[in-house]
């Protein structure tokens, strides 16, 4: 595996066991409050999966820890320090990646614009950045070549499973300390869904602590170290993919 | 009515319609950002340019002048997001069209009081001795209106395409929140549109001026017409407001000419009014998709 | 009921009374033209409210339509020789004209756009005459005889009992429209434009007449303006008044006629306030200090944003600096106006009645008037036509979004009387598919047949009408409007009486009619206790619930549910699978997006699964949950 994956992360020289931890978590749109208290941690080094029905919380999860809704009750942790109510931007500075559902790729701009942008805390902000950014640049087209080709189009242009590489590299390019991924899978073709898994399982091999949404559960268990199962708003089971592949509960979860 | 006077009342007219489009690319500014523009522009420029004749009347040399004007623009841009627009977007409301119009009547009110009711005359290095091309007469003032739109206007879309601060504008306009994502505030990139905006509304200022003299009237003159010209362009047409306010101003100088100087503001409302009524986004805008 | 009516129309026909009565005791023709001006502006904030508050956009053009009005009153009587009501009918209509073919390019604008198009179109009256001097006398200014009222020769008593008998008039006629239907589509209108079209309320039409309405009550105010003063000046119709007007509007609180009437008293008496300084003085401090005390206690109490309860203080406490130090504050006019209107908008945004009627609604605790019974749900529901065997068919529907295919070629049947059930992982599909079917969207390729017709596209009013209802994934209530209105303004073929009868007062019968079927739907939903409850305030579950009821009210063939049971507790979920049971007992078909599968299996009577925009497996539910196709979408393919 490429020494480009491996060049990514390297911020994480004094991580905390807990990289993330979530605790007790409250929050909602409106009138009405998603998460009843959720918990969970994201130990150093691991891939951790987060699934159930959808419905059930896991995307409010995410933005709450990321910053874009502002929990009601409970605290986030993010290397120790507490990032619960703060401004995304701020999080996302302290190097917390969140590739978010339906992947929100700047449309109009192109996609290495897109991706000179995941480096936006890092870069200097007026001259220079495209020297800075460069090597990086190219660690990102080489993991993903079909990027390269198109790297002057618009990014409203690209297919689906291109924005899901293309959100995966703007994430890379924060050199984050984390990495949170919403749903990937989400409105892609079968085919497509593989290669995001595939490019997911060389992500884990970096050391980046990851935390994966996704509704297909079987994929999420297949390359997390360990899983929570939630359902209306907290965790209702947890524990390491092995033990819960056969449990029937999960599949319950979903399909009643 | 020779083909030389209608020339000649395009080309001047034209020069107008410059100025019109920079305050209308001002305007595109903040709405790209924030979905919000600042009724009180008029009013800024008016003040702004008043404050310019100010410190060229305390001795400052114009090149130290301008900076200096460019300078109290942006100020006032950020003093009209703090006070006008932030609190309404934060409440997802539009209670900033009242607010900036509130804020605009209140800097008329002082700067009437401040720098006088009359129209004052702006100097200017610039010589007034209108040249010849093509038989048409141009004065040097006006070409340095059309070199100070294009530059401001160039230079901000240079700042927008090539540094990474200015693709970060971009990508606010775009998605907000996924912005955010990236660690770009969206809140501080507001704040620099309304100062970018207050900023040109200066340079306008201070280019029109010595042209049209400095006064109360000078800030709802321009500001129907930018309006007209943004809103016909589409407030997020880009370089669109070029043409139509080349376009406006042209058709206002006719106007003038054939039907009388009272009927001049007539084409732009009325151009305003038949463009909203066919084209809501404006000729060069992009309609929205709802989402439920 | 009494003691309802005694108490409200009771301070109406007092305050009527009173000011009618004052001429007679006082003799003072100073304070007769202050009377008759508090007429006149009554008059013309009543219209303004109507965009203001109702609508809740800023309308920037009403100086201008006072403006048209009192040129055309005056030019009728110079040139045509009419009669004062003659003229005053002229003035109105010609408001009325102006307001309908502004609408036409306002019609389709929001906020910003629409502020524009109103500001320009004023520009342009001022234009028009000061220009036109061959009618106007341009700047020069004209002189207007008054004419005669039918024969009588009106002086300022009799001029200003007329006005106030208009005041009156126009007072009866809005409060009765404000009302009936047509008050409730217009707050509709401005808390979901989505949800008014999907509600078959036209959006379009309701604005327009909204903005005439208000328009031809501009141009009434200008006739008795110009007859008032008898001398017009373009200069006037500026840019000024109308800060004045909106100031007079927000201060005195939108959507209220007592509002707009507590508006009118301030703006009249503006003028002298400034002039006499002592008073200034102390209304100035007055205001600071109620800013001060309404500021700290928001702050302290985090009720209201920092901002908001700081901002008005400086603004007023500038207000004061000015009061205390500057020597001529007619210079400051507009600043003093700017400083004024700022701290209100900021601070007090609901206006002066606003804040005044919470107190008196605790001070005098009426009992609102009794509810009408339900009616018979069987009643509300009737009985649909449809014979056929496919009541909605969807051929090769396509919905692409630039590259995103969010619905790639989906072909499905849906038979009338039955549960549809749509369900499919995050992405799918299936709210874009249904917003096609509603009309939210326009299909990019396809067909689709409702009731073996071709359904108009792209059109949620257009959907409406042939018998199509929906409640939204993200909530579309109408948040200010009571519960009951809320269904009340959906209700179908209800509201038939014509404008001028609603105008009269005449509207009763079928408010009632519309009250008694919109009990029934909140009944069957369990809300008719909160049938006044504001949907703001109702519960998440209870807000769901009533957009169910709502949709109801349209007696559809059919019904979109779009994930009803979204963020509901368990109890609630219980309560929504007994409601669309009784739905369906109905004979409403039900097209169902859901990811409670109890709730899916329990329901419907077939279900088809999307993926990626296609259908992969269609079926009754227990067999559809056993298809590994489904499994797989759902769960991810084994190994």
């Amino acid at each position: 595996m490429g020494r480009d994956w491996r060049a990514f992360g390297s911020r994480r020289d004094r991580e905390a066991e807990n990289v993330l931890i979530v605790d007790n978590l409250h929050a909602g749109y409106n009138a009405s409050e998603v998460l009843v208290g959720t918990s969970l941690e994201v130990k150093k080094g691991t891939l951790v999966g987060l699934i159930g029905p959808n419905g059930a919380g896991k995307t409010t999860t995410m933005r709450a820890i990321s910053g874009i809704i502002k929990p009601t009750k409970g605290r986030v942790l993010f290397d120790g320090r507490p990032v619960h109510g703060k401004d995304a931007s701020r999080i996302a500075r302290m190097g917390l990646a969140h590739v978010p559902e339906g992947r929100h790729v700047f449309g109009p701009l192109s996609l290495e614009d897109n991706l000179l942008l995941g480096g936006y805390s890092r870069f200097p902000r007026f001259f220079g950045f495209r020297a800075r950014a460069n090597a990086d640049l190219d660690r990102v087209y080489s993991i993903f070549p079909r990027l390269r080709e198109r790297r002057k189009q618009p990014a409203g242009t690209l297919s689906g499973g291109e924005q899901q590489m293309l959100a995966i590299g703007r994430a890379l390019m924060s050199d984050p300390k984390v990495i949170l991924m919403d749903e990937p899978s989400m409105g892609l073709a079968p085919v497509i869904v593989e290669e995001v898994f595939a490019t997911i399982s060389r992500l884990k091999e970096t050391g980046i602590p990851i935390l994966l949404v996704e509704q297909i559960a079987r994929g999420a268990l297949k390359v997390a170290d360990y899983v929570y199962v939630m359902e209306r708003g907290r965790i209702v089971i947890e524990g390491r993919p092995s033990d819960l592949q056969k449990d029937e509960r999960v599949i319950a979860a979903y399909l009643g | 009515m020779t083909a030389a006077v209608i020339a000649q009342l395009i080309v001047s007219g034209a020069f107008m319609g410059l100025v019109y489009a920079l305050v209308a690319y001002g305007f595109q500014l903040t709405y790209a950002t924030s979905k919000s523009i600042n009724f009180g522009q008029g009013e800024m420029v008016m003040v702004s340019a008043f404050v310019s004749l100010s410190l060229t009347n305390a001795g400052l040399p114009y090149w130290l002048m301008v900076p200096g004007g460019l300078l109290f623009g942006a100020v006032i841009g950020l003093f009209v997001e703090r006070a006008g627009v932030r609190l309404a977007l934060e409440q997802k409301s539009e209670g900033w069209i009242l607010l900036t119009i509130i804020l605009g009547l209140f800097f008329f009110s002082a700067s009437e009081n401040i720098w006088g009711r009359d129209d004052r005359p702006f100097p200017t290095p610039i010589p007034s001795q209108a040249i010849q091309i093509f038989n048409i007469d141009i004065t040097p003032l006006e070409i340095s209106v059309a070199v100070g739109v294009l530059t401001i206007m160039g230079l901000i879309e240079l700042f927008k395409r090539k540094t990474l601060l200015g693709k970060a504008f971009d990508a606010v306009s775009a998605d907000r929140d996924a912005a955010e994502l990236m660690g770009i505030s969206a809140r501080r990139t507001v704040m620099l549109s309304y100062a970018l905006s207050g900023l040109s509304a200066a340079v306008a200022g201070i280019l029109v001026s010595p042209i049209t003299t400095v006064g109360p009237t000078m800030a709802s003159a321009l500001v129907l017409k930018a309006f007209s010209v943004a809103v016909v362009a589409g407030l997020d047409s880009g370089f669109g407001v070029v043409l139509v306010g080349l376009v406006l101003g042209a058709l206002e100088s006719m106007t003038s000419f054939l039907i009388g100087s009272g009927w001049r503001e007539a084409p732009g409302l009325a151009l305003l009014i038949l463009a909203l009524s066919v084209r809501p986004a404006g000729v060069f805008g992009k309609a929205l998709i709802r989402k439920v | 009921m009494v003691k309802r009516l005694l108490f409200i129309h009771g301070a109406e026909l007092g305050m009527l009374l009173f000011l009618a009565a004052i001429p007679l005791i006082v003799h003072n023709t100073f304070a007769l033209g202050l009377l008759t001006l508090l007429a006149i502006y009554g008059i013309l904030l009543i219209g303004l409210d109507v965009t203001v508050g109702y609508l809740g956009q800023i309308n920037l053009a009403q100086a201008a339509f006072l403006g048209l009005g009192a040129y055309t009153a005056g030019l009728t009587v110079s040139h045509f020789g009419f009669g004062m009501a003659g003229a005053l009918l002229a003035s109105t209509v010609v408001g009325f004209l102006f307001g309908t073919l502004l609408a036409f390019p306002a019609l389709r604008l929001e906020g910003p756009q629409f502020a524009l198009a109103t500001l320009s179109f004023s520009a342009l009256v001022a234009t028009v005459l000061n220009e036109w001097e061959s009618m106007t006398n341009g700047a020069q200014g004209l002189s207007i005889i008054r004419p005669t009222f039918f024969g009588l020769t009106l002086h300022a008593q009799g001029f200003y009992w007329l006005c106030l008998a208009l005041l009156a008039v126009v007072w009866i006629g809005m409060n009765n429209l404000l009302s009936s239907q047509w008050g409730r589509a217009f707050e509709a209108l401005r808390d979901s434009p989505i949800a008014t079209d999907a509600m078959g309320i036209g959006v379009y039409r309701y604005k327009a007449a909204a903005f005439a309405l208000g328009s031809g009550l501009g141009g009434l105010a200008g006739g008795i303006y110009a007859f008032n003063f008898q001398y017009l000046q373009p200069q006037i119709f500026v840019y000024e008044l109308m800060v004045i007007l909106l100031l007079g509007v927000v201060l005195g609180g939108r959507k209220s006629l007592w509002g707009a009437f507590v508006g009118a008293v301030l703006i009249v008496l503006l003028p002298n306030l400034l002039s006499n300084r002592a008073l200034f003085r102390t209304l100035a401090t007055a205001g600071f200090l109620a800013a001060l005390l309404a500021g700290g206690r928001g702050y302290f109490r985090k009720t209201t944003r920092p901002f908001q309860a700081i901002a008005p203080v400086i603004s007023m406490g500038l207000l004061v600096l000015v009061a205390l130090t500057m020597p001529n504050t007619e210079d400051l006019r507009k600043a003093i106006f700017a400083l004024m209107l700022f701290s209100v908008v900021v601070g007090l945004p609901e206006g002066l009645m606003g804040f005044a009627g919470k107190f008196l609604a605790k001070l005098f605790r009426i009992d609102p008037p009794a509810l009408a019974d339900p009616a018979p749900l069987a009643g509300v529901l009737r009985k649909r036509e449809f014979s056929g065997s496919m009541l909605l068919e969807l051929k090769n529907l396509k919905r692409y979004f630039g590259g995103v295919r969010a619905v790639d070629d989906v072909s499905l049947i849906v038979r009338p009387g039955q549960v549809h059930g749509l369900i499919g992982p995050n992405g799918s599909g299936k709210s874009t598919l249904v917003n096609v079917i509603s009309g939210l969207y326009a299909p990019t390729g396809g067909i689709i047949l409702f009731k073996d017709a071709p359904l108009a596209t792209g059109s949620l009013y257009k959907a409406a009408h042939v018998g199509i209802a929906r409640t939204f994934q993200n909530l579309q209530i109408f948040s200010e409007l009571t519960a009951l209105d809320n269904v009340m303004v959906a209700m179908k073929d209800t509201y038939k009486k014509p404008l001028p009868l609603l105008l009269l007062g005449l509207g009763m019968g079928e408010e009632h009619c519309g009250q008694a079927g919109a009990l029934a739907l909140l009944d069957m939903v369990g809300l008719r206790d909160e049938a006044r409850t504001r949907a703001k305030d109702l519960p998440y579950g209870a807000q769901r619930f009533l957009e169910i009821a709502r949709a109801l009210a349209r007696n559809p063939d059919l019904l979109i549910l779009d994930e009803p049971a979204a963020g509901l507790a368990h109890s609630d979920v219980k309560k929504l699978v007994g409601i669309i049971r009784e739905i369906h007992n109905n004979g409403i078909t039900v097209i169902l997006i859901e990811h409670h599968m109890e709730v899916v299996s329990e329901l419907c009577d077939v279900v088809t699964v999307l993926d990626g925009g296609l259908v992969i497996a269609e079926g009754r539910p227990e067999d559809v949950k056993r298809h590994p196709m489904v499994i797989a979408a759902y769960l991810g393919a084994t190994a």
